[in-house]
């Protein structure tokens, strides 16, 4: 599903963010990659976004050799892949529904495939009441939600969640990680970044960890380790 | 697909110019005050051009025939003059109109009253007012009455103080001309940096929305479209209200413009209305083409990545 084949990513004057990096995410599994900060976690997620691309090596996403994407690609492959970030990235003049509605506009999507999937991924969050609310009038998880819920709209097999918890307090963290183990479920590749070691340590599924830009243990059923 | 992404880009820019209400009214506002400059600088040229056609229109040589000249021998010096290129129009005042004028001139000076019961007849000839065509050609006018087979027919011409009157009147028209043109341009390349550096800082209170959207896959045609039609939106508006603006001012101005040029046809709301297309229609253009420019400019920096 995902594959870094040596992949190195530096930046100037002389920061070498990742080093000569292997790694292979098969479909549906559930992976926590940690790190300190500055460990590179980020920038890996960056790569598969396409946001930078690597200095060496090669990237391949189901399939996808995304290594030397070319810029009017770059909107399809964001269409496959949902993310989610800890400013959680919404349009704070859109509401829920709006928000959610827009990675599909984006593509083109029909009015009625709008209405018939916004609906179903709202209820999956558990925000269908919430949805004629603007961002600024919900709590920390609750935007969370709408941002997960905007990843799923396309039905994507890789989410990829950049410190989803970040921001948010333990009962809320617990209610998000519950969530996107839902979806995992559902048969949904989870890339999950974070540096929160209990969170990391209830979910005994697959642990990559990183330092210095180099994975130093990849573990089936890791714990937090640094 | 591609109508249906053309809705959405006009249904996202109407939103964002609703929902950013404040900023939309601050960009119709710096943008409406660029045109009212413009407009302003409109104004000015054309009650200046007025003015200059007003006074060109007025000025005239009079040719003063002395008392015995016979009205046939003027008319052969008319009809003469009839024949150049140069010659716009030329009226003849008999000596009885003249005297008539001079009267009614002067009727309020019992010293010349009392002169003329005292002298027997008529002590004023006949005149011939010439018009040209232009400035330019009353030399050659001048020139052509100077003629030795006329020249001892005429008492007097006001020659030299038309030259000068003349070429006051040439400087001043080209130095407003210069002038204008070059405030102008100065002024239009002021605008277009004042409605630029609007567009960017509107869009730049908008660059994590472009992040956003490039996120979630927009393409950066979509993303770049709602900001442009929103921009164009503006412009359209701003366009509105300076034309009410303007208007207005124009009915107030009129009143006071028509004293000034009293007996001249100069009405300058008629102006604008028969110069409305261009006007406008250039201002709109113009502030399209400079919103499309400064959007897309100004969103470049943000869909690099």
């Amino acid at each position: 599903m995902i594959r870094l084949a040596s992949v190195t990513k530096k930046f100037p004057p002389n920061t070498v963010a990742l080093k000569n990096i292997n790694l292979h995410i098969e479909p549906g599994e559930f992976v926590s990659i940690v790190g300190q900060s500055g460990s590179g976690k980020t920038t890996v997620v960056r790569l598969l976004i396409a946001e930078i691309a690597p200095d060496e090596g090669k990237i391949i996403i189901g399939g996808w050799d995304i290594t030397h994407i070319r810029n009017r690609q770059i909107p399809l492959l964001r269409r496959q892949i949902g993310v989610v970030f800890q400013d959680f990235k919404l349009l704070p003049k859109k509401t829920v529904f709006e928000n959610v509605a827009f990675a599909l506009q984006v593509s083109g999507g029909t009015k009625s495939r709008i209405n018939k999937v916004v609906p179903q991924v709202l209820k999956i969050v558990d925000l269908e009441e919430k949805r004629n609310r603007y961002p600024h009038q919900l709590s920390g998880g609750e935007r969370q939600r709408v941002a997960i819920a905007r990843a799923l709209v396309h039905r994507p097999k890789i989410l990829l969640a950049d410190e989803p918890t970040g921001n948010l307090d333990a009962l809320n963290s617990k209610d998000i990680i519950d969530l996107l183990i839902k979806i995992n479920e559902f048969g949904t590749t989870i890339v999950l970044v974070t540096h929160n070691k209990e969170i990391v340590n209830s979910l005994k599924r697959r642990v990559i960890t990183l330092e210095e830009g180099s994975i130093i243990q990849d573990q089936k059923v890791g714990k937090y380790i640094i | 697909m591609f109508l249906v992404a053309i809705k959405r880009s006009v249904i996202f820019a109407l939103q964002s110019f609703w929902r950013n209400i404040w900023l939309s009214l601050a960009t119709i506002f710096i943008i409406s005050l660029t045109f009212l400059s413009i407009n302003f600088l409109v104004i000015i040229n054309a009650i200046s051009d007025s003015a200059i056609v007003a006074v060109k229109d007025r000025v005239d040589v009079s040719v003063y025939f002395k008392r015995d000249v016979k009205e046939d021998k003027i008319n052969e010096v008319k009809n003469h003059l009839e024949t150049l290129p140069q010659v716009k129009e030329i009226i003849y005042h008999s000596p009885e109109d003249n005297l008539k004028e001079f009267k009614a001139k002067h009727e309020n000076d019992p010293v010349i009253k009392e002169t003329l019961d005292e002298l027997a007849g008529n002590p004023l000839g006949a005149t011939l007012i010439i018009k040209a065509k232009d400035l330019e050609s009353y030399p050659e006018v001048l020139k052509a009455i100077d003629n030795p087979a006329y020249s001892e027919l005429v008492e007097e011409k006001n020659y030299n103080d038309h030259q000068l009157v003349i070429n006051r009147i040439n400087t001043i028209a080209n130095n407003i001309r210069r002038g204008g043109l070059v405030i102008s341009i100065i002024f239009v390349i002021i605008a277009a940096l004042i409605v630029f550096n609007t567009v960017r800082i509107a869009i730049f209170t908008h660059r994590n929305e472009v992040g956003i959207m490039k996120l979630v896959g927009a393409s950066n045609w979509f993303v770049r479209s709602p900001f442009i039609l929103e921009n164009i939106f503006s412009g359209i508006l701003a366009c509105l209200l300076a034309i009410i603006v303007t208007y207005s001012f124009l009915a107030l101005l009129q009143p006071h413009l028509a004293s000034f040029f009293e007996g001249v046809d100069f009405d300058v709301t008629k102006y604008f209305n028969e110069h409305f297309l261009i006007i406008f229609g250039l201002q709109l253009v113009g502030i399209t083409i400079l919103n499309i420019i400064s959007s897309s400019l100004a969103l470049g920096r943000y869909l690099r990545s």
